[in-house]
């Protein structure tokens, strides 16, 4: 079987039956989220951009939007088979600038907290959490989802790659 | 580490510095006249054969759907606008240095680039819509903006892991520990150069201030404009290298631009879909 590496860009979702390497860079206050049913073998990865979508104007790509994201990466991976209650998830990115000015950094402008708060609240109404998350902090990162292993890293620019969460293990080990 | 190099030091040590081409510089001030025309802007652009191949290059590109080959630089003024190829003729000057990997900013080949047409692209938006300076001018600022960074280069090359580590334990922006180790920073470096280029002066400002606004004295409607489209930039994730996301964001120029800071993911939704236009030209230019 051939592995299919996929680099999952702005806005974007890809989902995949089987194997699959997704690869999600450029996060900065994005983030990328990595979802399997390591029963269906059913995978999938959304890069959001921000936490909610416009009332006012009509949405052109769901994973633009933590709120309308998430439902559709969980959507394409039930089309696929997928469990809902079985589906393992971990995140990564939410990052923001060092310092806001005489702001508090809880304000308007922090888009990687808010993104997080976002993602993670849209998963929670699924019935779903993070098994493991790598947010906030000023690094801009790239994550990796090898399917067939479930193992999920990041990197930063000035850091070496590091595992953040084994999706197939259900146990929540993160050793991998 | 010790601030034993100067301004000038760096300026002079520096063998790899970018160069701006004349004719460029020539084709900004042109169309800034009122009496400019399209054989005046060609005129300037045809004095530098390089740089007036890259243009056309450029024009031809998937981006502008021309319906034939456009060969003729007078003719690509009329049909692109003077406006559309004075941005151009600025990226054309600009994107082969800054397409090369910088270790000292653990700058992956492009990131770069990627960063300041980001920049440029939300800074040009910014601009109209706090209709508070002539967009293109905010378009070249942010082009430009971290032009300073190709000198800072080497003398960061092997103490990025250094200097961020200072950041973290004094908690301070990545700026602030390169004014505090060498008593300036990159954004001095570049306006230092665009100085030395003669650039306008409203452009030098825009770059020796973009990251921290408040301290232009006059503020200047360009700075705030490269300031927020920096932060917009950073914060989608456009070309980060190992400085990342440590600099201050400075909320006031919100104010000082007449925009509601409540509509920064509204400004953000249109900066990614103004950049997203852009793809064919940004793949032509990295693909060169």
């Amino acid at each position: 079987m051939t592995t299919t590496a996929v680099t999952v860009g702005m806005a974007e979702i890809h989902v995949t039956k089987g194997v699959g390497i997704f690869t999600c860079p450029g996060l900065g206050s994005c983030i990328g989220v990595c979802a399997i049913d390591p029963i269906t073998n059913v995978a999938g990865c959304a890069k959001i951009m921000l936490p909610e979508s416009f009332p006012d104007k009509q949405v052109d790509k769901p994973a633009k939007f933590a709120n309308t994201g998430i439902p559709e990466l969980i959507g394409m991976m039930e089309r696929l088979g997928a469990e809902r209650t079985r589906i393992a998830i971990a995140i990564a990115g939410g990052a923001q600038v060092f310092r806001f000015g005489s702001d508090c950094a809880t304000s308007k402008h922090d888009i990687g907290s808010r993104n997080v708060k976002a993602v993670t609240d849209a998963l929670n109404r699924y019935g779903l959490e993070p098994m493991a998350n790598d947010v906030g902090g000023s690094n801009g990162r790239t994550i990796t989802f090898t399917v067939e292993t479930g193992i999920v890293t990041v990197r930063t620019a000035i850091s070496t790659e590091k595992a953040l969460a084994n999706l197939r293990d259900l146990t929540g080990n993160e050793d991998v | 580490m010790s601030g034993t190099l100067t301004l000038d030091d760096i300026v002079a040590k520096t063998t790899d510095l970018p160069a701006i081409p004349a004719a460029a510089i020539a084709v900004m001030r042109e169309t800034d006249l009122s009496t400019s025309t399209a054989r005046s802007v060609a005129e300037h652009l045809s004095c530098d054969q390089a740089l007036s191949s890259r243009v056309l290059r450029l024009a031809n590109s998937a981006y502008y759907g021309m319906s034939r080959q456009v060969t003729d630089l007078q003719e690509s003024v009329v049909l692109l606008g003077m406006r559309s190829v004075r941005n151009l003729a600025v990226i054309a000057a600009t994107y082969t240095w800054m397409q090369r990997p910088m270790n000292g900013y653990a700058l992956e080949p492009s990131s770069m680039w990627k960063h300041s047409f980001g920049v440029s692209i939300a800074a040009q938006l910014i601009a109209k819509k706090s209709k508070s300076c002539d967009p293109d001018l905010a378009f070249t600022a942010g082009l430009l903006h971290n032009l300073g960074k190709v000198a800072m280069n080497i003398w960061l090359d092997r103490k990025l892991a250094a200097v961020i580590s200072l950041a973290q334990r004094d908690q301070l922006a990545f700026d602030e520990v390169e004014r505090k180790i060498l008593g300036y920073d990159h954004a001095e470096v570049g306006a230092h150069l665009a100085e030395i280029w003669n650039l306008p002066e409203s452009l030098v400002v825009a770059i020796r201030y973009h990251h921290r606004p408040n301290d232009a004295d006059p503020t200047s409607p360009v700075t705030d404009c490269v300031h927020l489209g920096d932060f917009l930039t950073m914060s989608m994730g456009y070309g980060l290298g190992g400085d990342g996301l440590y600099y201050n964001f400075c909320p006031e120029v919100f104010t000082r631009l007449g925009i509601e800071s409540s509509a920064i993911d509204e400004i953000t939704d249109q900066f990614m879909d103004a950049y997203s236009k852009y793809d064919s030209l940004i793949e032509e230019m990295t693909a060169a």
